[in-house]
């Protein structure tokens, strides 16, 4: 068990680094020299001079421009540590601030997306499979069916026209109400939040939840015609200890660990949703910064992305783990 | 509703029928059974695939899923500790149901490596069925989960409470499994294949444990098996069904020495034993169990049945021939003696001797050109033996164990570890043993589908010897023309999208042998070669039974004309009347084209029936090689002995009372030092955990070599030739 969870360990520190030197790279390569489009930008902004030459000095140093490589990597990488995610061209700011609230918003939006995704489709998944060719199967095999092949930017369309005409909406939805928008973090506004947070769950994770109950419908039938059910059955034990206790342990494996792959889905799926919506989430930031070709700001929101996506990953496999005594023991 | 029955009966079904509905319409898979278990006994339920024994045994349980199952007439009564309930009835009473399971009737399942729960402990599923059924504390259930692990014959078993089923091998799964049915005391065990997915040693012990319980425990066991070997070992009454009917009733010797139904005389004749005639024909039933949409009006057994007569049509009654023997067949019908037909109860019986049907069996579904292979042919050694086809020395297959992130080899499965084979032209060598020693890697090794990690392979495709081991896939190509192969799963080596033409006669089309109409002529004629019918080409595999898929896999596989042909478990997958068939047409088809052939299987009964000479192996070496009949009549390694003991004869009364090879098999990772089968060997010595003995040929018989350290002094016992006199009959 150490063994893995060291191996498992490693893996994730090497996967961030490839990544980083990557977006290292990626960063590098534009023609020009990055200090000088600095210049040129703050010049055309009419900053005074002096602030100038020092915001480009400070840069300089930060960043090691002019030394060899890998000391500008490891600066790079060091700086991205302390949560320096550098100078965005576009929008003028440092990265970090603009990144702020979205990024923590969007990861709360992602992990409360998967806990919305699990507590609805695994307890439906296991009941369409425990009663194959009902009514209740059939309805949400039907709806899952529907779920999995409506894209959700068109869910969301629909439903802003729906809170439009039906309910006379004037704002368009949105993470708070218009007067909160601005404010500062307060319980009213967290509470505002909460009143408008379930219909982006419901349809950021509509798509994934449909394809999870499909799964475990699946995975949970599967599960059923095993002879050790058959085992469990002979015992004399009741049908909710057979299903909870013998089946369902076997049958939500996949789903742990698809987990940590289902992070990405969820990204971007809220990144359209996002848009639709105007919510202030990461996704449409990243896709500015990709098409404004701002390098720095694209590539610290990947890095940390992926930051997020490798951790997301690890403790799947620890949850993983903890059930399955096979992989426990396979080292 | 009828009255109880009497409380002699631990289990007493009566005219029990089954239906299935489906699209098609409803399929009645039980029709009528009504069977009786008594107390201490072991009934066995014995019949091929398909004929609802399965359904049968599960309906008293209620694990017959209803629908689609419908239950249209019967009752079943078991002995509970309420009294006789009727359990039928119970069926929609889950509460009730569930209070009799695991406390009054348990059961075991077909499959030890999937019955048990992956991720929870051999302990804490055991435990779990105790506080299902009775208020005892925890501390308590485990102290009698560790005596029941200890009764079923683990060792360690505190060790083996904390254990996972992915730790245990197959049989210890199987014990376990046992220790959970029994652990609350039932009266009646139900057994539903047991051993078939068992090695045969590790399935004689599982056997003699369930035996062994019977008698400690006071139980009742009924047993279904499509193994009449294992019937007769273990059972003391033998109902025989067929397509959902009980055929014949009776206790063990009368089935065995007098049977009454033509099925089951049909059954017997099938089973090559290691008493039968080597390289003779068995008498094997005709045709197939057909669909069950399919079944015959009046006696199902009709359109098999070697003395069907017009009275057939309806359906026979069941003809008690004397106390406790009963069959249904109008063979019978008057005055319970048998009329004319089989006149088998007056017959001397000698073990071995299946009664002589009275009309020729016809055994195929198109009569064969060409004889029978004559008996003194066989033995007589084969023409031209001298001359080699195939000749394997010193070859190796090890295969790298790969751990972790980095893949790192952390040891080598020595599948095939240095191994000397010649086979003569014309000849047959049967190559035996159990799963995981590497027989399967030897027949992939010759035909070149694994790279051997060392050694030669010479094959003689046209004149002499000819090196293969490292040629080109071009010049194997070439080779491959002489060299067929046949394996266990006919349908996953047939390929699904292609007619039965292009699979026949792709390998013509790829050594350019013929081209359009020529090639529809020849896998014409092949097919007819094989026992099928020559217009049947454009139709595809799925459209075939198991049996004729591998025929069309043999017939493929003849296609080039091959000399050589390598068998792999060919008739393992297949019923007993169909394994019969296929063995007979290997047969015919071997001494027509005088083929040589690398004949591998596991069950040294049907490998002994086939083969001129056997080699024995063991966890990647050959143990023992010799002429067929001398490795069964005087085995001279040890592990042979066990293997022929192992094997569950169709003989009651004749049981071996020899030495069991303890445990399980070692792991092929790691296989002990100094000789392999120490570890599980009832007369190993100091010297054989050092030394590894060479295989050398014996004192005084150069043709027959063994790998023991005492081989020239061991008396090893094997079985008796008794089956020259029944054949000689
Ligand atoms: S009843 Fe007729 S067909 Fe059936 S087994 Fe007897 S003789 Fe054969
Ligand atoms: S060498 Fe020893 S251990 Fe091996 S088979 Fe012979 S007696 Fe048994």
């Amino acid at each position: 068990m150490k063994t893995y969870i060291l191996q498992r360990f490693i893996q994730m520190i090497i996967v961030m680094v490839v990544v980083m030197l990557v977006s290292f790279i990626i960063v590098e390569l534009p023609p020009g020299d990055f200090l000088t489009t600095l210049r040129e930008q703050l010049t055309e902004q009419n900053v005074d001079p002096k602030v100038i030459d020092s915001t480009v000095e400070m840069y300089r140093a930060r960043y090691g421009l002019g030394e060899n490589w890998f000391i500008r990597f490891g600066k790079w990488a060091w700086s991205l540590m302390k949560g320096d995610m550098g100078y965005s061209m576009q929008h003028n700011r440092p990265a970090s601030e603009l990144m702020g609230e979205r990024l923590s918003l969007t990861i709360w939006i992602s992990i409360a997306t998967l806990i919305f995704m699990f507590v609805v489709a695994v307890p439906i998944g296991m009941l369409s499979a425990i009663k194959q060719y009902s009514a209740w199967d059939h309805s949400f095999t039907f709806l899952a069916l529907l779920g999995v092949s409506v894209p959700s930017f068109i869910t969301a369309l629909v439903f802003l026209l729906l809170s439009v005409t039906l309910l006379g909406a004037t704002t368009v939805a949105g993470l708070f109400s218009p007067e909160y928008v601005t404010a500062e973090w307060s319980w009213a506004k967290f509470v505002d939040m909460l009143k408008h947070v379930w219909i982006i769950l419901f349809i950021v994770g509509l798509g994934d939840t449909a394809g999870t109950i499909r799964v475990m419908r699946a995975r949970m039938l599967d599960t059923l015609g095993e002879p050790y059910i058959d085992t469990a059955r002979m015992k004399g034990l009741s049908g909710a200890k057979v299903y909870f206790r013998h089946a369902l342990r076997v049958a939500i494996n996949p789903i742990i660990s698809s987990i940590g792959l289902r992070f990405p889905q969820i990204i971007s799926g809220s990144t359209i949703v996002a848009i639709v919506l105007t919510l202030p989430l990461i996704g449409p930031l990243l896709l500015d910064a990709l098409l404004g070709e701002d390098v720095y700001l694209a590539c610290s929101i990947l890095v940390v992305l992926t930051l997020a996506l490798v951790i997301g990953n690890f403790l799947a496999d620890l949850a993983l783990a903890w059930l399955d005594p096979r992989i426990r023991f396979e080292n | 509703m009828n009255s109880a029955p009497d409380s002699e009966k631990v289990l007493d079904i009566r005219n029990l029928q089954v239906s299935f509905r489906s699209i098609a319409g409803a399929t009645r898979a039980v029709n009528g059974v009504s069977l009786d278990v008594r107390s201490g006994e072991i009934v066995g339920l014995v019949g091929e695939s398909g004929c609802g024994k399965s359904v049968t045994i599960r309906s008293i349980v209620g694990l017959v899923p209803s629908p689609p199952a419908l239950f249209e007439d019967g009752e079943i009564w078991l002995r509970t500790r309420r009294g006789m309930t009727e359990t039928l009835s119970l069926h929609k009473n889950t509460k009730a149901l569930r209070q009799i399971r695991g406390r009054d009737v348990s059961m075991i399942f077909q499959e030890p490596m999937r019955s048990v729960h992956p991720m929870m402990t051999i302990g804490k599923q055991i435990t779990e069925g105790i506080l299902e059924h009775e208020v005892v504390d925890p501390a308590e259930a485990y102290d009698r989960t560790v005596e029941m692990l200890d009764l079923v014959g683990l060792p360690n078993p505190a060790a083996q409470m904390n254990r996972y089923a992915h730790e245990l091998s197959g049989g210890m799964r199987q014990r376990a499994l046992i220790a959970l049915a029994l652990v609350c005391h039932p009266q009646l065990l139900l057994a539903d294949e047991p051993t078939t997915a068992l090695d045969v040693t590790i399935q004689a012990q599982i056997l003699e444990l369930i035996r062994d319980l019977r008698d400690r425990m006071r139980m009742s066991v009924l047993l279904i098996t499509h193994n009449m070997g294992v019937v007769a070992n273990l059972a003391d009454r033998i109902s025989v069904m067929y397509l959902g009917r009980i055929m014949e009733t009776g206790t063990v010797e009368e089935i065995f020495k007098e049977p009454a139904h033509p099925y089951t005389h049909g059954l017997l004749a099938s089973m090559p034993s290691l008493f039968s005639q080597p390289k003779t024909r068995l008498q094997s039933l005709r045709g197939v169990v057909p669909e069950l949409a399919m079944v015959p009006k009046g006696c199902v057994f009709a359109d098999r049945c070697p003395h069907v007569m017009p009275k057939c049509d309806e359906t026979p009654p069941v003809i008690e021939l004397r106390s406790d023997h009963s069959a249904a067949c109008w063979l019978y019908a008057d005055v319970g003696e048998p009329r004319g037909a089989p006149a088998v109860a007056d017959q001397p019986s000698l073990p071995g001797d299946r009664p002589p049907l009275d009309s020729p069996p016809r055994v195929e579904t198109i009569p064969l050109a060409g004889s029978e292979p004559a008996a003194d042919t066989a033995r007589a050694a084969p023409a031209g033996s001298e001359v080699a086809q195939l000749q394997i020395e010193s070859v190796a297959l090890h295969y790298p164990i790969l751990r972790g992130l980095l893949r790192r080899q952390v040891g080598t499965v020595r599948a095939v570890d240095g191994v000397d084979l010649t086979i003569r032209r014309g000849e047959t060598l049967g190559l035996v043993g159990e799963s995981g020693c590497g027989k399967t890697s030897v027949g992939r090794l010759v035909a070149r589908l694994v790279e051997p990690t060392a050694g030669h392979i010479r094959f003689g495709a046209g004149g002499g010897l000819e090196e293969i081991t490292h040629i080109s896939q071009k010049e194997m190509k070439r080779v491959r023309r002489s060299m067929g192969m046949v394996f266990q799963d006919p349908l996953s080596s047939l390929n699904a999208r292609m007619n039965i033409r292009n699979i026949v006669g792709e390998p013509l089309m790829l050594h350019q042998l013929a081209k359009g109409r020529a090639v529809d002529d020849r896998v014409g004629e092949l097919l007819e070669m094989v026992g099928l019918r020559a217009a049947h080409q454009s139709r595809f595999p799925h459209a075939f039974s198991g049996g004729q898929r591998q025929r069309i896999a043999i017939a493929r596989a003849l296609a080039t004309e091959p000399s050589f042909l390598v068998a792999d478990e060919p008739v393992s997958a297949l019923d007993v009347s169909v394994q019969a068939q296929i063995l007979n047409l290997l047969l015919t088809l071997q001494q027509q084209l005088n083929l040589s052939m690398l004949f591998i299987a596991h069950d040294i009964a049907v490998v002994r029936h086939v083969s001129d000479r056997i080699a024995v192996m063991y966890l990647g070496k050959i143990v023992e090689l010799g002429e067929a009949r001398a490795i069964c009549v005087r085995p001279v390694h040890p592990y042979t002995e066990a293997l022929l003991a192992s094997i569950p004869l169709p003989m009651p009364g004749l049981e071996t009372l020899r030495e069991m090879p303890k445990g399980d098999l070692p792991d092929p990772a790691n296989p002990p030092a100094g000789c392999r089968f120490h570890t599980r060997c009832p007369y190993s010595q100091p010297v054989c955990e050092r030394e590894e003995p060479p295989l050398r040929p014996l004192a005084g018989d150069a043709d027959h070599f063994g790998a023991c350290h005492f081989q020239d002094e061991l008396q090893l016992q094997g079985v008796e030739e008794i089956g020259e006199l029944g054949a000689s009959q």
